[in-house]
């Protein structure tokens, strides 16, 4: 018997399970393999959606479906939240008292977005990523406000969605252009990076735009803390903004269960190899998506193209093949920028973004992602993935003998069975 | 009692835009007046953007040595809100 265990029920978490399980199926129906995925909530939002929710007044409800209904039979949905993993005793504890053994290891849980890391940030901002109720609360404050400054601040790096700052600035000048009341509203973009986007090529694309929109840019601005009483974000800097609406990104973090079993950086991020998606000197133990220290968008098409490879990896191992896959650091990250136009910041280890043009079909391709985004998750649109984000995985280094070969995932897997 | 000044290598080397100077900001974050920060990095925009923060921010660029297959940037904290 191999039992794999996942621990995290978002994107990443969701879909490795059902890959398995889709692989493993014949496996695990003769008793010869388990998936077992364990979670701590029954609820699955689709978290790009917040950004709808908080500028377009989406309900959250539009946007959340039950764990249960995006996985597979085969996978067992354990609602507990796990609370140690213990490398040594190849053992996920849970909140709920079970003990659950593992022969292969999947984390994915995640980052946390902690506006309580920052003085006052708590208090004196709203968020669009600590979920769909707080993203509605910048909805309600939208509809109120007639006049005064907005700030758009990113508070920590890394954070979930790398545009979603930029896109909340361009969608608030959407916004207020249509409630006649753009004249009254100043929008100020704070930033850490030495630009509006820190890649620059992208950062070419966004940068006349904010000025064609009259948003107002401040680079090099660390967040220091948050004065609710006098409205006055500050910059470790010196520098000084004064607000009558904050939004700030808050920082991130690795998750609770990272951090109390000693696994993870300073941070709470997973030490991972950024193409086998091994946790670094571990064996027969994987991470993906935002809970990795791998420098690449945290995001949920990068979780799902590092499920790919991890399903793969752990089946090859499971039958003692040495055909691993590594991931080559595609992202693929959508922008609106506002006046239904989108850009989509693509790159990879070696291949950083290019220059974009902003188009309406951009625009229509991410809003019909929220559409089959659902459907992704069970893995029947991977065909059409791998033809849209070409070379994402190739031949792990040690055994390639081509880096330019693009290999088809589920190719050749034929007869094989578990060792 | 004086608080002893910091000399911290920041090893970004093998990451682009945004990684290093992202992990300067890091070491910043957690620094105090008087500390230095040494910042090892392949790609060559560290330097600009490394230059560009200084002038802005008031900290002081002690150097930028230019180092085999890498850069190293040496900066001194001499300005940050407490």
């Amino acid at each position: 018997m191999q039992r794999v265990v996942v621990v995290g029920s978002g994107d990443g978490g969701t879909f490795t399970a059902n890959l398995l399980a889709s692989e493993l199926r014949d496996e695990i129906h003769g008793g010869l393999a388990s998936v077992q995925l364990i979670g701590e909530h029954l609820h699955h939002p689709f978290q790009p959606g917040n950004l709808d929710i908080a500028f377009k007044g989406a309900s959250p409800d539009k946007y959340v479906k039950q764990e249960t209904e995006l996985l597979r039979k085969e996978v067992e949905f354990i609602q507990d939240p796990a609370v140690k993993i213990d490398f040594g005793a190849r053992c996920v504890s849970t909140k709920g008292g079970r003990a659950l053994v593992y022969d292969f290891l999947v984390i994915a849980t995640g980052a946390v977005a902690d506006p309580s890391k920052i003085p006052g940030l708590a208090q004196g901002a709203m968020n669009f990523h600590t979920g769909g109720r707080d993203s509605q609360r910048i909805w309600e404050s939208l509809q109120t406000f007639k006049e005064g400054t907005v700030i758009v601040a990113i508070a920590g790096t890394p954070h979930k969605c790398p545009p979603s700052p930029n896109e909340a600035a361009f969608m608030l000048d959407d916004f207020f252009r249509k409630r006649g009341i753009r004249d009254k509203v100043k929008i100020r973009f704070l930033t850490p990076y030495p630009r509006p986007y820190p890649a620059e090529k992208i950062s070419h694309v966004v940068e006349p735009m904010f000025q064609e929109k009259d948003i107002q840019v401040s680079t090099f601005f660390n967040v220091d803390s948050v004065d609710p009483a006098e409205r006055k974000i500050y910059s470790l800097e010196g520098e000084a903004f004064y607000y009558d609406l904050l939004i700030a990104v808050p920082p991130h973090h690795g998750a609770d269960v990272i951090v109390d079993s000693g696994i993870g950086d300073q941070e709470g991020y997973i030490p991972t190899d950024k193409g086998t998606m091994k946790v670094q000197g571990q064996e027969r133990v994987y991470a993906i998506g935002d809970a990795t220290s791998i420098p690449v968008s945290k995001s949920g098409v990068v979780a799902h193209l590092q499920s790919v490879v991890v399903a793969h990896n752990i089946v090859a191992e499971m039958q003692q093949s040495p055909d691993l896959l590594e991931y080559n650091g595609r992202i693929n990250c959508p922008m609106e920028v506002g006046s239904r136009k989108a850009i989509f910041v693509s790159a990879t280890y070696t291949s950083p973004p290019t220059d974009q043009t902003p188009s309406m079909i951009k625009y229509f391709m991410k809003r019909s992602f929220a559409m089959i985004y659902w459907r992704a998750l069970n893995g029947s649109l991977e065909r059409i993935f791998d033809v849209f984000f070409g070379q994402t995985r190739f031949p792990a280094t040690n055994q390639a003998e081509s880096q330019n070969q693009l290999v088809e995932v589920k190719a050749a897997q034929g007869d094989k069975k578990i060792a | 009692m004086a608080t002893v000044e910091q000399h911290k290598v920041i090893d970004s080397r093998g990451s682009f835009c945004p990684g290093p100077i992202t992990d300067l900001f890091k070491a910043y974050r957690s620094s105090q007046l008087g500390d230095v920060i040494e910042l090892l990095a392949t790609d060559p925009a560290a330097k600009a953007d490394v230059t560009a923060w200084v002038q802005k921010s008031g900290n002081e660029l002690v150097d930028i040595i230019d180092e085999q297959g890498y850069i190293r940037i040496v900066v001194k904290i001499t300005k940050k809100r407490s």
